[in-house]
């Protein structure tokens, strides 16, 4: 790993997005869009299945799985107060059709996303970021203004927001476009490992058991 | 003098508010100590991330994590304490006040299981687990909300007459599963024995011990550094994108039982939100974490 971290400004382009490599960190600026919602991934397909427009233009974007608090700011526009991420694999089911349909070029939140996310986004050139949980202060400041929040019917952590953002992380690129995912590797690994690991516990049992 | 209702209900509040605003002492000290010891470059740099995120948290009295998750308390009575009002409804009454006036505010986590609804109250909530502390003028409070992030992975089988050697396969395997996602480095909590709802209060109680703190019993002990070492040896890390500390420590605790042995497993991210404080009867409140 490089000690640099690389500087990000969307949009993006697929060749910068495949330039990158699962393991290097990032900052983001640009515009982001984030929903932490379960109902919100629905409701998107929902759309696609009908044939509507969603509110905001998810192509060639990002779709993050952060949370916000949003609220109506006393100047009469909107505010964001804390952003944060939630686990990703809960929308492992949405997210290919997502990645395909949206040529998404980023996504993200924690925990990462299965072989089939990680297929699609090698097919469309799309990376998965990873932020880290409990990284609520470092990533709300770096959130410089409010585009916009739609379904507001939904509670706050579940709108689908668009925000402003000023390098935004480190961000570590968790699944690459080329089908690189660190959580596929390092699940393998493990599994791997298992066996020895299995085998030094019961060394130790044996050495150490009254 | 006694122990009051307003009493009870300031100083529940308080703790929950504390406890998503600061991350312990003992975890701090036991990132710091990860982050020395990584082998792994980009590990070393994530805890330093996670430990920026914790102080910046600390300095400016904000969330560590927008997931304020849902109000647990495991509260223990003195035998020696007087109490005046209801201090039940208080821990209830106490967690509605602070919705409306925590700064900055939560959002909406507790889940009505069966619609999948979401709002700031439900069944049940606060989830308060009551205990009775022999001889103590004290009521001991322990705050501790918790999260889907790393909830989601507690697991719980029930053997019988199982050997050390089944119980820590077990173990591992809970740990196989989670893999990157509970937000590592991790506290784990193993309970075994008992009956299946005391064991996993077991757990539950091993994951608020400190850190560095060693089961009495040397069968455990022996274990918990055990399944340190080996949980850490998976290899998932920091944020669960690789390096040397998957785990910040594994505490087990045992209760005797009749051979179906139960073996429960859950876990604390690494933010481990813990408060604890004692109230006595003349009003004093001494904060222990």
């Amino acid at each position: 790993m490089s000690d640099e971290i690389r500087r990000l400004r969307l949009p993006l382009d697929v060749e910068e997005i495949r330039s990158l490599r699962a393991g290097e960190m990032v900052l983001l600026s640009g515009d982001i869009i984030l929903t932490a919602g379960l109902p919100t991934h629905k409701r998107i397909e929902e759309y696609l299945d009908a044939g509507r427009e969603l509110p905001l233009d998810l192509h060639g974007q990002t779709l993050f799985h952060l949370g916000s608090y949003s609220r109506d700011a006393a100047d009469g526009g909107l505010e964001v107060l804390y952003i944060n991420p939630t686990t990703s694999t809960r929308f492992n089911g949405y997210m290919p059709r997502f990645i395909r349909h949206f040529g998404l070029r980023m996504v993200g939140g924690k925990g990462g996303l299965d072989a089939a996310s990680a297929a699609a986004m090698k097919e469309v050139g799309c990376v998965y970021l990873s932020f880290v949980g409990g990284g609520s202060p470092l990533l709300s400041d770096a959130v410089k203004g409010v585009v916009s929040v739609h379904w507001p019917d939904l509670i706050a952590h579940f709108r689908l927001v668009k925000l402003r953002v000023e390098d935004l992380g480190p961000l570590t690129v968790g699944i690459d476009a080329h089908g690189n995912s660190l959580y596929d590797s390092l699940q393998q690994q493990a599994a791997e490992r298992m066996p020895e690991i299995m085998a030094g516990l019961a060394a130790r049992r044996a050495a150490t058991t009254p | 003098m006694a122990i009051t209702y307003e009493l009870m209900k300031s100083i529940t509040a308080q703790l929950y508010d504390w406890s998503l605003k600061k991350v312990p002492d003992d975890t701090k000290d036991a990132l710091r100590r990860a982050e020395a010891a990584e082998t792994n470059p980009l590990a070393k740099r994530t805890l330093g991330i996670l430990l920026r995120s914790a102080e910046m948290a600390e300095q400016s009295e904000r969330l560590v994590c927008s997931d304020s998750g849902v109000p647990v308390y495991f509260v223990q009575l003195g035998t020696g304490v007087r109490i005046e009002g209801d201090i039940k409804q208080a821990i209830k009454d106490g967690f509605d006040h602070l919705v409306e006036t925590i700064s900055p505010p939560i959002l909406k986590h507790v889940t009505n299981p069966l619609t999948n609804e979401r709002s700031y109250r439900g069944k049940d909530m606060p989830l308060v687990t009551w205990d009775v502390l022999s001889g103590a003028d004290y009521i001991d409070i322990t705050c501790q909300p918790k999260a889907l992030g790393s909830g989601r992975w507690a697991a719980l089988e029930i053997f019988t007459s199982p050997s050390l050697e089944q119980i820590e396969a077990f173990v591992m395997d809970c740990v196989l599963k989670a893999g990157s996602q509970h937000c590592p480095p991790v506290v784990m909590g193993v309970g075994i024995g008992g009956s299946f709802d005391h064991c996993t209060k077991l757990a539950k109680l091993a994951t608020l011990r400190p850190l560095g703190s060693v089961n009495p019993e040397p069968i455990l002990a022996a274990m918990e550094a055990r399944l340190t070492e080996a949980t850490n040896k998976t290899g998932f890390g920091p944020m669960g994108t690789g390096g040397d500390t998957t785990t910040l420590g594994v505490h087990i605790e045992y209760a005797a039982g009749h051979g179906f042995t139960p073996v429960a497993v859950c876990f604390n991210c690494w933010i481990n939100r813990r408060t604890r404080a004692r109230v006595y009867n003349d009003g004093r409140i001494e904060r222990v974490e």
